[in-house]
């Protein structure tokens, strides 16, 4: 079933083209990885998706829905969640925090039984916490509850921002270089995690990465993105041997 | 003893003011300098509603009420989609454009000779009472999903928005919350000091109160209500030691500012259930002992 429609979308920073007529079609439980040299326009792509940026033209679409009009936080309210590339995570919450509040907009109080408490408040609160527990056992992350984030380790911090993402269930997961400064071991980990997770919520993913080993070992698609364009798509072995990708990597005298 | 009342009944006014700044500036990490505007209308609107037009002062301290929040509505719309130094901007401006207004309008407000003769419908009672159901709110607020996510507004806005959080209906509410109570703690002002010129609340004024948040931390209400506590009351009991208080004070704020960056009070917060749960835990030893 498709998810994400992208239909020929562009962006401009003034004179610069970041993204042009870039469209692609994203089904339910596979994972897609962007690649392409630095400043091909990836995290841009993920920026005009999840809303963060406004788009120039084009148009996007999320279970059939036209979205391009719709905010940031609207798209995540609708299911589309995303990571970023510099770990964006609330350092003056603690971490076991930091899950209640991506989980909040499925809470179902308003404002004036927060101010006074209620009972039902509480009670919500209690199953949030509950359920943020659990999320954080999964991860490997529950020693950690009551510390902030930025005492972290840095791998550590990579996790619990995919863990934000995760806890409200979202159908589509955008995954900003989730590799980025890891480890080996901790790359390992990571690739055995979101396969775990993917094939347990029946995730779809699509992730930015420079980490080849990753790409090509999870992804089930690849698209290529040179100067803000689609120089290639496919799946990971005709990727590997494709003539432009091989140019763009790596110049033309190869 | 009259002398002491007084004074708790003024550091008691003073502090609903920065129980209202918290969630702004504490928890939002917005600035604005105009809560002194929203003290300075709510006291005039209400001095002058129940002197010129004869209304009850409960009517006069709710038309107060209601016309903060109708004021805050209109300044909050346009300027809270701004960056957050625009937004301490505009409200400076506001600030200023409140005193001009006051001062233009003489016929109503009496310029700058003020307003006298105000009865003190507001003693003790009613302002400690109103301190501890706004301090009740606010730590509601604070310890429920909304102060988290306001939280998370200030450390990172562009996250917020990418968990789903409306930043844009948060700082409405949070600025137009405190545009009210700011201009019912000024009704009460009105009906306790009997007398409000338009110079009562500068944005120097604005200001201070937000450099009480910064020095009690902002993470910690806690911190904000005592820290405005003890500096109203120091403010008024050592007024014999005149220009020297301000130099003392000042230096106190750049001591803590230096060495305790993150305020007097840090992330601490005073709650019943911990000390329930404190002695509740030291109950079993002690009568072990007996």
């Amino acid at each position: 079933m498709e998810v994400l429609k992208v239909d020929s979308i562009s962006k401009n920073f003034g004179g610069v083209q970041a993204v042009k007529d870039y469209s692609m079609i994203q089904n339910d439980n596979i994972i897609t990885g962007i690649i392409g040299p630095n400043g091909a326009g990836k995290t841009t792509i993920f920026n005009l998706i999840s809303g963060v940026q406004q788009l120039s033209s084009g148009k996007v679409f999320f279970n059939g829905n036209n979205i391009t009009k719709n905010s940031s936080f609207e798209r995540t309210r609708m299911g589309i969640s995303r990571t970023f590339q510099n770990i964006r995570l609330f350092n003056n919450l603690n971490v076991i925090d930091n899950l209640k509040v991506a989980y909040g907009f499925k809470t179902e109080y308003n404002f004036w039984q927060q101010m006074i408490n209620s009972g039902k408040v509480r009670r919500v609160e209690k199953e949030v916490h509950e359920f943020a527990m659990s999320y954080l056992t999964d991860f490997g992350l529950e020693k950690y509850k009551n510390y902030k984030p930025d005492s972290l380790a840095y791998g550590l911090r990579r996790r619990l921002e995919f863990a934000r993402a995760l806890i409200v269930n979202p159908k589509l997961v955008l995954l900003d270089e989730p590799a980025a400064g890891l480890n080996p071991q901790e790359i390992h980990d990571l690739i055995d995690l979101i396969s775990r997770i993917q094939e347990e919520q029946k995730l779809s993913i699509i992730l930015v990465e420079h980490h080849m080993e990753l790409v090509m070992k999870i992804c089930t698609r690849i698209h290529v993105l040179d100067f803000g364009q689609k120089i290639a798509e496919g799946k990971p072995e005709e990727i590997r041997k494709n003539e432009k990708v091989l140019q763009a990597y790596l110049g033309d005298e190869v | 003893m009259m002398f002491y009342a007084r004074v708790l009944e003024i550091t008691l006014l003073y502090t609903i003011f920065v129980i209202w700044i918290y969630p702004l500036t504490g928890l939002t990490g917005l600035f604005s300098l105009g809560q002194g505007a929203f003290i300075v209308l709510g006291a005039y609107t209400a001095a002058i509603s129940y002197l010129k037009f004869g209304f009850n002062p409960v009517i006069a301290i709710i038309f107060a009420v209601l016309l903060g929040i109708a004021v805050g509505a209109l300044i909050g719309l346009p300027t809270l989609r701004l960056r957050k130094d625009y937004f301490l901007l505009i409200t400076f401006g506001f600030s200023e454009m409140m005193r001009g207004l006051l001062l233009w309008t003489a016929q109503l407000t009496g310029g700058a000779m003020g307003i006298a003769g105000i009865p003190k419908y507001v003693r003790l009672p009613t302002i400690s009472i109103s301190v501890l159901v706004i301090l009740l709110f606010m730590s509601n607020l604070k310890k429920t999903r909304f102060g988290k996510n306001c939280i998370a507004i200030k450390d990172d806005e562009l996250a917020a928005s990418a968990i789903g959080i409306n930043v844009f209906s948060h700082k409405m509410k949070v600025f137009m919350l405190s545009a009210a109570v700011s201009a019912y703690a000024g009704a009460l002002y009105a009906f306790n000091i009997m007398f409000i010129e338009p110079n009562l609340f500068n944005w120097i004024e604005s200001a201070k109160l937000i450099i009480i948040v910064f020095v009690g931390g902002l993470n910690s209400l806690t911190g904000a209500f005592l820290t405005s506590v003890i500096y109203y009351t120091f403010g008024e009991v050592f007024r014999f030691a005149n220009v020297w208080r301000d130099v003392i004070l000042g230096f106190i704020v750049i001591l803590v500012i230096l060495f305790r960056e993150k305020g007097l009070f840090g992330n601490w917060e005073f709650s019943i259930t911990k000390i329930f749960r404190f002695l509740i835990h030291r109950l079993p030893t002690s009568k072990e002992g007996k």
